[in-house]
């Protein structure tokens, strides 16, 4: 990490970051800060302004409104600064196909600056076969393009890493290296930002997400935290009758009950639940763990039922 | 080497294949042109054949029987540097190379590669302007070549001073020049390698009617000196050895203005999706 990072604790801050192309809005008013050393998942579904929010973290393009910061460097006014110490994962389809690998990560090592320290470690663990690099990458197969496409973007070990979709067209062995690679990475205090349609890769991989949806930010908040927030489902198996007061514990909703079991949907704090059974006689309890996929889902259908705004779970993250 | 000088190493290296074909075409199409010369009979021969020759074929190639009959062997081998032909192959090479490598990178993201680091878009700009400048020079010095391994062949009768080559070299790299400057500006403009093309082959082709039909219909005189091939006139060059200060400038503008307002617009504008 460069010396000009010390003292810096934002990676990336967009504020009112809003781009539109005639009449229609890609993205809207998106603020979002993004803390350096953390592993930051970007999710929203196709459309949503994901890739968008991307290209102008990037300078690819200019924003109607707003600004997006890197390192406190502005990224359209100031790209050359802003760019220093980041690594961006080029689509795998948008590299030389006449260039052999070993001459692309050499002419990318070149426009970086620096020298790809990495990229020993990073072939070895995404286990690329090193008589293909003297091949032209018109040969390779999707898979080997997307390899050498990370390699490229991370061989030169930048403080922060901005990845559209890393693992697309990795088989999962090399998927989990790559994942562990991250980790190590971040435990090394880079900083990631990366989308993926992968919601148990984010979910294994990040410690914070923002989602967005039709241009909007609706959530920015760590797993933990929506998670915590996210309604969850819960089922109880009383010793008697299903007491009547299960029904006014807060946060808590009886989704249906039988004479001994109560289905219950939980939706914030747990501990409310936890103390009212601890004076019941309960054979058993289940309940089911949280997970990002059903969280996510949540904002989907929220979208698909034509809802305005998401859970409340969101709409305080929204500018974190 | 600075990043711009490998960016335009690897832009240059690129096309390369099809910029050495050009070349051999240039070079094989001036290579005839003493060849033919010789076989036709001298210049007297080619003056009078020229005669025999409507006016709309004689404006086709920018000369008069006269000049030939005149100037002689050199007056002829400009025909060379002003056939269609010759013409067609230089802005084909100048063409491909802007439209390739600006339009065309957005178009495929490869262009993405420098952006994502810490290079400008004026340093990924820059490479693509020494690459135009490269091509220009190799492009004109072809032409000569060709001709003067020609005269090596066929021998033909007359004289050709062969420093006078540099003069009409330069007139044809600044040609060249002239194309890529506004080619960059288009390219720089347009989101497919395919519009900027067909941009820039629509402006080469209405500047080189201008020019002819000016030539012929002597209503449209004012408006030659809109046409970049106004400013084109290698034959004083090779028979004098002579450049019009004038042209030189007028064509080094052009070339200049269409890439500074080629990097205006690409300095400003989104990279497309």
């Amino acid at each position: 990490m460069s010396d000009g990072r010390r003292g810096v604790e934002t990676a990336i801050a967009t504020r009112g970051l809003t781009k539109r192309y005639g009449h229609v809005a890609a993205l809207t008013d998106v603020t979002l800060t993004v803390p350096v050393g953390t592993i930051y998942g970007f999710l929203g579904p196709n459309g949503a302004g994901k890739t968008t929010t991307i290209r102008l973290l990037m300078g690819f393009i200019k924003p109607t409104a707003g600004t997006a910061g890197i390192f406190g460097h502005d990224t359209w006014r100031d790209g050359v600064a802003a760019r220093q110490d980041l690594g961006f994962l080029v689509p795998a389809d948008a590299l030389y196909p006449d260039m052999s690998g070993q001459a692309l990560l050499a002419y990318a090592a070149r426009l970086s600056g620096r020298p790809p320290t990495l990229q020993a470690p990073l072939l070895k663990a995404l286990e690329f076969p090193e008589e293909a690099l003297g091949r032209r990458l018109g040969t390779y197969s999707k898979g080997m393009r997307q390899k050498l496409a990370l390699v490229a973007a991370i061989q030169h070990d930048p403080a922060l890493l901005i990845l559209d979709e890393p693992t697309d067209g990795l088989d999962p062995l090399i998927q989990r290296r790559f994942e562990e690679f991250l980790r190590e990475l971040n435990a090394r205090g880079r900083t990631i930002f990366m989308s993926s349609h992968d919601l148990a890769e984010v979910e294994r991989v990040c410690e914070r997400v923002a989602v967005v949806r039709d241009g909007h930010l609706v959530a920015a908040e760590t797993i933990a935290g929506l998670k915590r927030l996210h309604r969850r489902t819960a089922s109880v198996t009383f010793a008697g009758p299903v007491p009547d007061a299960i029904a006014h514990v807060p946060h808590v909703a009886l989704l249906a009950r039988s004479a001994h079991r109560a289905d219950l949907a939980i939706e914030g704090d747990l501990n409310p639940l936890l103390r009212f059974l601890a004076t019941q006689q309960v054979s058993d309890f289940v309940l089911a763990p949280p997970r990002l996929e059903d969280i996510f889902l949540d904002f989907y259908g929220a979208s698909a039922n034509g809802r305005a705004e998401p859970e409340p779970a969101a709409s305080g993250a929204a500018k974190s | 080497m600075s990043v711009v000088g490998r960016m335009t190493e690897r832009l240059l290296r690129r096309g390369i294949v099809g910029f050495v074909a050009l070349l051999l075409g240039i070079t094989l199409f001036e290579l005839v042109q003493p060849i033919i010369a010789k076989s036709l009979g001298g210049p007297q021969a080619l003056g009078s054949l020229l005669q025999a020759l409507p006016p709309a074929f004689q404006a086709l190639v920018k000369t008069r029987p006269e000049f030939i009959t005149v100037s002689g062997l050199a007056g002829y081998l400009t025909l060379g540097f002003t056939h269609p032909l010759f013409l067609v192959l230089i802005a084909s090479a100048i063409i491909g190379f802007a439209t390739r490598t600006l339009a065309g990178e957005m178009e495929r993201g490869t262009i993405q590669l420098p952006l994502a680091r810490p290079v400008s878009r004026l340093q990924v700009y820059a490479a693509r302007v020494l690459g135009i400048a490269v091509e220009s020079l190799v492009l004109a010095v072809a032409a000569p070549v060709g001709i003067m391994l020609g005269l090596q062949i066929a021998h033909p009768a007359g004289t050709v001073i062969y420093r006078y080559f540099v003069p009409t070299a330069i007139t044809t790299a600044l040609l060249a020049w002239a194309i890529g400057g506004l080619t960059l500006l288009g390219s720089a403009a347009a989101n497919t390698s395919g519009r900027a093309v067909g941009w820039a082959t629509g402006a080469f082709a209405v500047f080189y009617f201008v020019d002819y039909f000016a030539s012929l219909w002597h209503p449209l005189k004012p408006l030659d000196p809109l046409s970049i091939f106004h400013y084109y006139n290698p034959a004083p060059a090779l028979v004098h050895g002579t450049l019009s200060w004038s042209d030189v400038l007028v064509l080094l503008a052009v070339g200049a203005a269409g890439s500074l307002a080629g990097l205006a617009v690409f300095a400003r504008r989104d990279l497309p999706t």
